[in-house]
């Protein structure tokens, strides 16, 4: 009976304008506002790019762009999947006293910080104006790896925020994880994707044969969701001339993948969201 | 063939269980591995049933602790039953605490519109919403500042006049009647009985007996998690 009056397009109207207020509401009361979002990766950036220029920056081409478009790739995961866990909090009060479908929440998480990316993003394209770069991007490819990047990110988060009440360990443990994955993704160092995934298979057999830190943490930095997602957004957006666009079956494969993770994680989500009020 | 409940549950069973403190870390199983952790369990709720009709007004009265709030949380979906089950054949709202939600940095009709949104209040609705808050709240000249500018009184005004606009057919409300001035407090008693008049049906829990008996076509009495009597117009105190 509850759940006929949230309508898709209730929903929707739902996620956009919390989504937006929350927004807005985030940085209210402080004295720089929104620029605190940018602050965080921008200090990344300039630290990095000051530590990692001479050892990579021959070997990558536009390195001040790839850099910062890792970066803002990876605070948006880290920044969503974390919002995931503390948005229970936040929201505490409807959690308790309102029969809503609790997967709002976890939308109107996406979408604020979908919104914060797109803010981000506008400044990269402003760099790779000024810094030469074509206006020409082939955008079709933009809404894809924006869902792809909503997906993984609330896909994971989703799975952190059911569990994280029950288990009081898991945002300390993803604290650390996500410092140790900063390192496993190609943000800052070289990355390329040389083969088709699907005929890369083979490879993992040889973590089979040889069991080794390097050879796991190779295929891990190679094969992750993260991974591919920045080397894609990256040959879209930065290399756009000189390398190949995603293939049809490559996005097809890469979507399906995040789809059905996303599924898996909204449907452990609504198992557990239920038992929330009771481990508050 | 008496009507279909609008409303109904049958041996709602709830019990609650935390770990005592301190809870157990791992270098405590270590330290101390015989130690055994220990829980409290506690049956909120202790196989309740009752059914409420179209336009019916029921009133829950009982101590603190006796599982009024929980009852209404299980009726409301908030919480899953360990037994039994519930039906429900309606648009249902719940109002656990007036105010919920609000923001301080925004404006009343931010805030109502927001309220509105979330009690899944079709678009169309929310405007007339927004006239009906806005004459019965008494709060015109504040409407368009942010929340933060007004009185606590004002807020509970302005939280019992969204409550009171939701358009559901069943009300759950616990413990909303103590708002703002002995006038405001009439001005509210009146509304819920124009609510009633016009056909809505509603659980109402409440400490003050007379405002249940006054309001209620019958009322429920809770201890310890049970309906140990009802008192009503046509069924005696038992």
């Amino acid at each position: 009976m509850l759940k006929s009056r949230y309508t898709f397009l209730q929903m929707t109207r739902i996620v956009w304008a919390v989504g937006w207020s929350d927004f807005t509401l985030k940085y209210r009361g402080s004295i720089l506002g929104y620029l605190w979002s940018l602050l965080a990766p921008l200090a990344k950036f300039l630290v990095i790019y000051y530590v990692f220029k001479p050892l990579v920056g021959g070997e990558i081409a536009q390195y001040p762009l790839y850099l910062f478009l890792g970066i803002i790739m990876w605070e948006h995961f880290t920044v969503t999947t974390t919002h995931c866990m503390t948005a229970l909090k936040e929201k505490q009060a409807f959690f308790l006293k309102i029969p809503f479908p609790r997967m709002l929440i976890m939308l109107i998480v996406g979408w604020t910080n979908m919104i914060i990316f797109l803010t981000h993003f506008l400044i990269f394209v402003v760099f790779v104006l000024a810094m030469g770069g074509s206006p020409w991007m082939p955008w079709l490819y933009l809404p894809i790896l924006l869902l792809q990047m909503t997906l993984f990110a609330l896909g994971v988060g989703m799975l952190l925020a059911s569990y994280c009440l029950k288990y009081r360990d898991i945002q300390h443990l993803w604290g650390i994880l996500s410092q140790v994955l900063f390192w496993l993704t190609p943000i800052t160092y070289v990355y390329r994707l040389d083969a088709p995934i699907s005929t890369q298979w083979g490879r993992f057999l040889e973590l089979l044969h040889h069991p080794t830190l390097h050879t796991t943490f190779d295929l891990f930095v190679q094969f992750q969701p993260l991974s591919i997602l920045i080397y894609d957004m990256r040959r879209v957006t930065l290399y756009a001339a000189t390398q190949a666009f995603p293939s049809l079956p490559h996005i097809l494969g890469v979507t399906a993948v995040l789809v059905a993770l996303f599924a898996l994680a909204a449907r452990v989500y609504h198992y557990r969201s239920q038992y929330f009020i009771e481990e508050y | 063939m008496s009507p279909v409940p609008i409303l109904s549950c049958e041996h709602l069973t709830k019990s609650f269980q935390h770990a005592l403190v301190p809870v157990r870390h791992i270098q405590e199983r270590i330290i101390l591995p015989h130690r055994r952790k220990r829980v409290w369990v506690t049956k909120a709720v202790d196989d309740v049933s009752l059914t409420l009709q179209r336009g019916e007004w029921i009133g829950i009265y009982g101590p603190n602790g006796c599982g009024k709030t929980t009852l209404l949380r299980m009726l409301a979906g908030l919480l899953p039953p360990d037994a039994g089950a519930v039906q429900s054949h309606a648009d249902l709202s719940c109002f656990f605490e007036l105010s919920v939600g609000f923001h301080e940095e925004r404006t009343a009709i931010e805030n109502v519109r927001m309220h509105a949104m979330l009690q899944g209040v079709a678009r169309k609705d929310i405007d007339a919403i927004l006239e009906s808050v806005r004459a019965f709240a008494g709060i015109a000249d504040h409407w368009d500042l942010p929340l933060k500018c007004y009185s606590t009184g004002m807020r509970l005004r302005l939280g019992f006049a969204v409550t009171m606009a939701s358009p559901a057919d069943i009300l759950l409300l616990d413990e909303i009647l103590a708002v703002g001035d002995v006038d405001f407090q009439k001005k509210c008693r009146m509304r819920l009985m124009d609510l009633k008049v016009s056909g809505r049906s509603a659980l109402v829990v409440s400490h003050s007996l007379a405002d249940l008996e006054a309001m209620c076509d019958r009322v429920l009495f809770m201890e310890r998690g049970r309906i140990v009597c009802e008192r009503g117009a046509s069924v005696p105190l038992s």
